[in-house]
């Protein structure tokens, strides 16, 4: 039973490696369309030319982190398991360095060398028990290394989409550029205080969550006001006559 | 890292032997020549094979009035275990905290603070006469480390890959 648990708990913590595409995913659409927005309509008078330039930088966006997503994820596993292959081809050729790499891993955790010689010894009856813990104790790859790119390239895609249509949707729904602005300012603002909240905040188990969600907040906030003060500093050179 | 010709410095040190705490100086050692090695820990993977190696050797060194010390910068105690986690050991192993002696032979990896992998013959007079350091991944031959005491022993002007066995004493 036990074992079943541990099971669970390790499928749990491979599933929760996701949460970097989810918040990465929510945050960046969130941080791009809002700043996108915020500096068009510093530039831009007209309202439907600025939404189209936002639905626009979305699909792009959405597309671009789901991909960035996918091929990184799927390069980082090939090299890694490139690498594994390879040190455990050495590995099987010269035990002794990995069993002395473990040895001083274990000591830097609080083994004394003797109880670490024991423990690696006993580990070394199975070749494989020995490989998987070196590879998780040297290396630091666990099989929540090796997630589905696949998946991550979706998640990320998705969150983008989802996290873009926060301050995207009060700008189309209300007519006025300015007050449909600052809605989606606000809902921004709203939304990346509740991921940080929630993600950074509860999930982490932080004493005080409302940190983690004012933090997110401080940065939409910086990103936006960026945005819109260099939308008004280039401002000027979309009014030049052209020819 | 002292070399042939020089003089080995005097130890007194804690050593385990025969699954008991002792003491050994050089200066009680009896034997004719001695084979001093240092090796950098004791419960490790890579040194055991030289260690048990210099033990199921051990007639051939004294056959040759050779005595054989290992030395390394773990306490007494830890070499009385570790000798029994090996079997059993006919030979010392002095305990150089603090690698004082491992210093006064050249031999101490200041960064890790522990021996390097280095053997020293001395002769009656406790000169050294021969020296080696092997790099921590390549163990050491007990067979070579053998050849050469029984080279040193003969007298003779040895050539290269001399041995007892087929004894030329002109190069």
């Amino acid at each position: 039973m036990a074992a079943l648990k541990t099971e669970e708990k390790r499928r749990t913590f491979e599933r929760l490696a996701n949460i970097r595409e989810i918040v990465f995913g929510v945050q960046d659409g969130v941080l791009t369309t809002a700043g996108v927005l915020a500096g068009l309509s510093g530039a831009v008078e007209v309202r439907s030319q600025v939404i189209l330039a936002a639905l626009a930088s979305t699909v792009a966006g959405a597309l671009s982190m789901g991909a960035g997503a996918y091929l990184g994820a799927h390069a980082e596993s090939a090299v890694l398991r490139s690498e594994l292959e390879r040190v455990r081809r050495e590995s099987q050729e010269q035990p002794y360095v990995i069993q002395e790499s473990l040895i001083e891993a274990l000591g830097k955790e609080g083994l004394n060398r003797e109880a670490a010689y024991r423990v690696v010894k006993l580990m070394s009856e199975s070749p494989d028990v020995l490989y998987t813990t070196a590879e998780e104790k040297l290396y630091g790859l666990t099989g929540a290394n090796f997630g589905n790119p696949m998946i991550e390239g979706l998640l990320m895609g998705v969150a983008f989409l989802v996290g873009a249509l926060v301050p995207l949707l009060p700008f189309m729904l209300i007519a006025s550029v300015h007050a449909g602005l600052i809605a989606g300012i606000a809902t921004t603002a709203m939304v990346l205080f509740a991921v940080g909240y929630i993600f950074e905040g509860r999930f982490s188990g932080e004493r005080r969550p409302a940190l983690a969600g004012l933090r997110f907040l401080a940065i939409a906030l910086g990103a936006a006001i960026i945005g819109y003060v260099i939308g008004l500093l280039i401002a000027p050179i979309g009014t030049v006559p052209v020819g | 890292m002292l070399k042939p010709g020089d003089a080995a410095p005097p130890f007194d040190l804690p050593c385990a032997l025969d699954d008991q705490l002792s003491r050994l100086s050089l200066a009680n050692i009896r034997s004719e020549m001695v084979v001093l090695f240092f090796y950098p820990h004791d419960f490790s993977f890579i040194c055991p094979t030289e260690v048990v190696g210099f033990h199921k050797a051990q007639a051939a060194f004294k056959a040759e009035q050779t005595s054989i010390v290992g030395v390394s910068v773990d306490d007494a105690e830890t070499h009385r275990r570790w000798a029994r986690e090996l079997g059993g050991l006919g030979y010392p192993l002095l305990a150089d905290e603090g690698g004082k002696l491992a210093r006064a032979f050249g031999v101490l990896d200041d960064s890790e603070n522990v021996a390097l992998r280095a053997t020293f013959i001395l002769d009656a007079k406790r000169t050294v006469q021969y020296a080696v350091a092997s790099p921590i991944n390549v163990g050491r031959s007990v067979h070579e480390t053998l050849r050469v005491v029984q080279a040193l022993r003969s007298g003779k002007l040895c050539p290269a890959d001399w041995n007892p066995d087929s004894d030329a004493d002109t190069l």
